[in-house]
């Protein structure tokens, strides 16, 4: 629960998910759900290479299973608030 | 769960018919979309036909050949977006990626019917196309709703083993949630294990202490009388 708050809050930010078969596609965060499933908009794949059809996307949902990393922009983080919200998950409040 | 994409020819009623659906286990109709055609990776398109999109899986079914349909369960969707650039598709489709098992078996190939069905397992990029691009936008999100239906299966073994672990939630929410049944020396003090068992044992017990406390007292007793006597 604590990292679908924490996408929650990331919505209309840019960030790249890394899927589980190497594709890494930026792009403006629309959504997320409960499963992390994870829409996206304004859409450009990083490798476009392995993937030419992906050009054509401009918007696209990734199913939360499928993905590796999300990569995060650093004005959105905050360590502390993270730090905190961690620690509290852990002790099950 | 098998994972990607494979032949589905099951249909019922007249003409080209319908797929069927697995009724017994929820499976419902969420959307049909007549005059789609289908791609597979970089294959030509298939057409005519008639895209289903149930709660667990999109099914395409050729509209002239009643053992041509494929479907693909959403579990397998890695991903799904509109693609309406024409430098990247001439047509405008919903363009999914496919979810395909490890590849580690490509020695097994025997016959070409099996080697037809491992081919389409393989397949990791799949088009519609809709000839009506209207439909395009309404199709995306139909594709959302049915793979937020569809999380990750929990393993059943992981399942099991909760059972035994009571959360605090589930002692303060679930009023009768951990009904006495699961418990059942609750419900019936005679069979529980301190009853059935150590009863006589606890008695007995009881028994001995008092005997060792009349004894010790008798002693006392006897000294008392001794120093009276002595006296």
């Amino acid at each position: 629960m604590l990292f679908f708050s924490y996408f929650k809050d990331l919505v209309g930010r840019e960030v790249t998910v890394e899927l589980k078969n190497d594709l890494a596609i930026r792009g403006t965060l629309h959504s997320v759900d409960q499963y992390l499933n994870i829409k996206l908009e304004n859409t450009r794949v990083v490798d476009q290479d392995k993937y030419p059809h992906m050009l054509s996307v401009r918007n696209c949902f990734i199913r939360g299973s499928v993905v590796r990393y999300v990569q995060l922009p650093p004005e959105g983080v905050d360590v502390d608030l993270l730090h905190d919200a961690t620690r509290r998950e852990a002790r099950g409040g | 769960m098998v994972l990607g994409l494979r032949q589905f020819i099951e249909r019922t009623g007249d003409g080209a018919g319908v797929p069927v659906l697995d009724a017994d286990n929820g499976e419902e109709m969420m959307h049909v979309q007549p005059g789609v055609s289908f791609v597979l990776g970089n294959r030509s398109p298939e057409t005519p036909g008639t895209l289903y999109i149930s709660t667990k899986k999109v099914v395409w079914l050729s509209d002239v050949d009643r053992t041509k349909g494929y479907a693909v369960d959403f579990l397998s969707l890695s991903l799904h977006a509109v693609s309406r650039d024409p430098e990247a598709y001439p047509s405008p489709c919903i363009y999914t990626q496919i979810e395909v098992e490890d590849d580690e078996h490509e020695s097994e190939e025997s016959d070409s019917e099996s080697s037809e069905v491992l081919e389409l397992s393989r397949i990791t990029e799949m088009r519609l196309v809709p000839s009506d691009p209207g439909q395009l936008d309404t199709l995306f999100d139909v594709f959302c709703e049915c793979a937020e239906l569809n999380p990750e299966p929990v393993d059943e073994d992981d399942e099991e083993g909760h059972n035994w672990i009571i959360s605090a939630d589930q002692m303060a929410g679930e009023n009768g949630g951990l009904a006495e049944a699961d418990f059942p020396f609750f419900a019936n003090p005679s069979n529980s294990i301190g009853h059935s068992n150590g009863h006589q044992d606890l008695a007995g017990s009881v028994l001995q202490l008092q005997i060792d406390d009349d004894r010790f007292e008798d002693a006392e007793e006897m000294d008392h009388d001794k120093d009276i006597s002595h006296r």
